[in-house]
């Protein structure tokens, strides 16, 4: 969909080049996120795609058409761009913003209101915002209103440059999810630049990770490229963490789950004895197929031997199937039991130990 | 038109024109004293209370008029009105009324000008002395004045242009300086002194806008002088300048 | 009101006013006259030169340059150039008033498009506008606040200088004020420096509160604030 090729750019007056010899093909519908430390090329990379930036050398080829063969704001007409500080019109409306391109393409009014109405249920927005001025609006809201007017006239090709940086991080992970639920509908080809390599792992299809100079380090998925980080640059750029974030990217239910050292509340003292030391547990956890009603230590159940006499302590931190490695090794970690147990709803599923979490990440 | 340079030129090589009260080392000589007497009276009504008020922060609207207000006003009238004031006052014409006309012009643009630096400093500097222990006559004159000498010295600035302006009206009461030569040529039809007398002020007006801007390029950086020069909003205005 | 008018009768005369309202009203016109031209003769060629500045960067120091100067140059010294070439006329005045127009309206003109934000330039190139579009439909309306408050300040400051242009036989208002200071001992005297100072003060004021009224219909965009 994108193919950048041999793009090199300079800028006038300097020795080294911002961006030296890139190839980088982006396929259609996937999102591509560029990253990588300050001065290595992506932004000067992004813009060039829409010739904001002309590059020196080299070709730049969208959906099979050279951008050179189109005037530099047809093009742009056609591709829609998000910057940090979104950029809306301070003396336009929220709903004229939004329509920016439409009008500039000629679409009739009737046109542009019915696509506003559908930007307004695609992006969420609030209708009562949108004969507002962008000075009424919080960031939060800007930034949404600054993704509508990108897709108003509905380009095939969306680019995105550092687009969350300028929100705080409770509207920023609101902000990036949104991003996702849109893509799951509209099916764009994005080029988002950002700094954040954890955004890149979370919003990234695929990745590219650039060093100084507009060099690509590596470029795959985001499992790939955790897994198995192309060289010592891109590890550090990983992060010393490199592990845990890759468990961020496995569901739970891609893997088995044990049901773990569970019995009914009526088993005797010995069956007890027999199933915690087949785990090697101080602890053992009442419940039944299906249920899990909590556990108890060893230490506390009554000579007696009735489990029912002991405390029972609810597991605290319960996971969905919906969830991911990382969140289960949080919990693992977090609870005396060390296990994370696994829950569809009501219904139990299984437990994950520290063992079975890092299984997945060793092989 | 070059016939009537060369008139002007011989006005200026006429040595009658250099001797005398209305000589021109005299005229010049006139004018630049009522501008000093002007100003330094000025500075001292205006340049105190407008520290003090700034540095309380209080008298942000009174300020505002003050400089809407001398805008408004013409600088003709405020001469014409001294007059009868200063006979009142028992005065007479010529000199009084001319100072009184002046000080009434220059007081504004230092006022405001002085005003705004003031109210213009960084608030964390201010916070930052009184943090130390300073005492509010310390924090006004040790932190606040010097940060905004810049835009104090520019509102001296487009006072003494100003008033190098209006006191070529002073003629008009019956006063000397430059103004003299304008309006008795245009009293007796003498066009090349009419002229003269234009070079002379223009001169004076240019020859003090230069010295000021020179040693205020010199003498403060440009990011402080970047603060003194505005265009004027709703707000605080810092008078750029004012034509005469 | 005649009993006030003959307690006041040292300093006022409203008899005087009250025979003369011809006259008054005429000089008010020609001083609304002068104003407009110059305003209106000021802000065309600000416009042009703003533009050559704006396009060419390096143009706009030389330009700040020659009309500071001609700011500088008090109005007197500057009619006492201009009659001799151009003699006691309105086009005396004029060249004189719309000189000292041109620095104001040039320098917020502008500097009015400078201050426009760069991310705002940057998206709506990135949205597609051509320059010239981008000029007209985004810059210039950004920028009218500024260029507003720019053509106030000329505005004013040329009902002031009107004033003067009396000693060249015109003046609108400016006329009392002259014909006042020549006959100051006597109370017609005074009542005429008060009739011209109030009105020109009055001129004034209307014309900064139109203007300012003005320019809050232009950008009503630039009053509001953040509901949320």
């Amino acid at each position: 969909m994108i193919e950048l090729r041999d793009v090199t750019k300079t800028f006038p007056g300097t020795d080294s080049p911002a961006v030296h010899r890139l190839n980088l093909t982006i396929n259609k519908g996937e999102i591509v996120v560029l990253v990588g430390p300050s001065g290595c090329g992506k932004t000067t990379t992004l813009r060039m795609i829409n010739r904001l930036v002309e590059p020196t050398s080299g070709s730049i080829v969208v959906g099979g058409t050279d951008i050179n063969d189109l005037a530099g704001h047809e093009l742009r007409r056609g591709i829609g761009y998000v910057i940090q500080q979104i950029g809306l019109f301070p003396h336009r409306t929220v709903r004229q913003n939004i329509a920016t391109v439409p009008s500039l393409l000629g679409w009739d009014d009737t046109r542009i209101s019915e696509r506003i109405d559908e930007l307004v249920d695609i992006v969420d927005i609030d209708t009562e915002l949108l004969d507002r001025y962008p000075s009424e609006l919080s960031g939060g809201q800007r930034q949404r209103i600054g993704v509508a007017r990108a897709l108003a006239a509905d380009p095939t090709v969306l680019l995105m440059d550092e687009p969350f940086g300028a929100v705080d991080p409770i509207v920023r992970a609101r902000l990036q999810e949104g991003l996702l639920t849109l893509q799951q509908r509209l099916q764009k080809t994005i080029v988002l630049v950002t700094h954040d390599i954890d955004e890149a792992i979370l919003l990234g299809d695929r990745v590219a990770i650039l060093n100084v100079g507009g060099h690509l380090e590596q470029y795959d998925t985001p499992a790939e490229i955790l897994r198995s980080p192309a060289n010592d640059f891109v590890a550090d750029f990983l992060g010393s963490d490199r592990g845990i974030k890759r468990l961020s990217l496995i569901p739970i239910s891609d893997i088995p789950l044990d049901v773990g050292p569970v019995v009914s509340f009526d088993a005797s003292r010995a069956e007890v004895d027999r199933v915690m030391a087949e785990f090697g547990i101080d602890w053992i956890a009442i419940g039944s197929s299906g249920r899990l009603d909590g556990w108890v230590l060893a230490s506390e159940i009554p000579a007696s031997g009735k489990v029912s006499d002991a405390t029972l302590r609810p597991f605290e931190t319960r996971l969905d199937i919906s969830d991911d490695l990382k969140q289960a090794l949080d919990a693992v970690v977090s609870s005396h039991t060390s296990v994370a147990a696994v829950f569809d709803g009501e219904h139990y599923l299984g437990m994950l130990t520290m063992e079975t979490i890092s299984r997945e990440i060793i092989q | 038109m070059i016939e009537f340079l060369g008139e002007v030129a011989d006005w200026f090589g006429d040595p009658v024109n250099w001797q005398g009260i209305d000589g021109i080392p005299n005229r010049l000589w006139e004018h630049f004293q009522m501008t000093m007497f002007s100003m330094v009276i000025a500075a001292v009504i205006a340049i105190l209370p407008a520290i003090v008020l700034a540095h309380k922060k209080i008298g942000g609207v009174f300020v505002v008029a003050v400089v809407n207000i001398g805008r408004a006003v013409p600088s003709f009238a405020i001469v014409a009105i001294a007059l009868p004031i200063s006979i009142r006052l028992g005065l007479g014409l010529g000199f009084w009324p001319t100072l009184l006309a002046l000080v009434f012009l220059a007081v504004p643009p230092m006022f405001s000008n002085t005003y705004a630096g003031v109210s213009g400093v960084d608030a964390a500097l201010v916070e930052a002395g009184r943090g130390m222990g300073l005492t509010e006559y310390q924090t006004m004159f040790r932190i606040e004045v010097p940060v905004a000498m810049p835009v104090i010295v520019a509102g001296a600035r487009i006072a003494t242009v100003q008033v190098i302006a209006t006191a070529t009206l002073g003629a008009l009461v019956a006063w000397g300086g430059l103004g003299r030569y304008i309006i008795d040529g245009f009293a007796t039809q003498n066009a090349p002194e009419v002229f003269a007398g234009g070079i002379l002020v223009a001169l004076m007006a240019i020859g003090a806008e230069t010295l000021f801007s020179l040693y205020e390029r010199t003498t403060y950086s440009a990011r402080l002088r970047r603060r003194s020069v505005g265009t004027a909003d709703e707000g605080i205005v810092v008078v750029e300048s004012v034509p005469h | 009101m005649t009993v006030f008018a003959q307690s006041a009768s040292g300093i006022f005369q409203w008899s005087w006013v009250q025979r003369n309202l011809d006259a008054i009203w005429d000089r008010t016109l020609e001083h609304v006259y002068l104003t407009a031209v110059a305003i209106g003769v000021g802000f065309v060629i600000s416009l042009g030169l703003s533009l050559v500045a704006l396009r060419w960067r390096r143009a706009y120091q030389p330009i700040t340059l020659v009309t500071g100067l001609l700011y500088t140059i008090p109005s007197l010294a500057l009619f006492a150039f201009l009659v001799p070439v151009t003699g006691l006329s309105v086009l005396t005045a004029e060249i004189g008033l719309v000189s000292y127009t041109l620095l104001i309206l040039i320098r917020n003109m502008v500097t009015g498009i400078n201050e426009i934000p760069s991310d705002v330039i940057e998206s709506a190139d990135g949205m597609g506008y051509t320059r010239s579009r981008r000029f007209w439909e985004i810059e210039v309306p950004l920028a009218m606040p500024v260029i507003i408050t720019g053509i106030r300040i000329a505005t004013v400051t040329v009902i002031g200088l009107v004033t003067v242009t009396s000693l060249i036989g015109l003046g609108g208002l400016g006329f009392f004020i002259l014909r006042g200071l020549q006959t100051f001992s006597s109370p017609i005297g005074t009542t005429q420096i008060i009739v011209g100072t109030a009105l020109s003060v009055f001129l004034a004021v209307a014309a900064d509160l139109s203007l300012s009224g003005i320019q809050r219909l232009l950008t009503p965009w630039a009053s509001r604030k953040e509901a949320k």
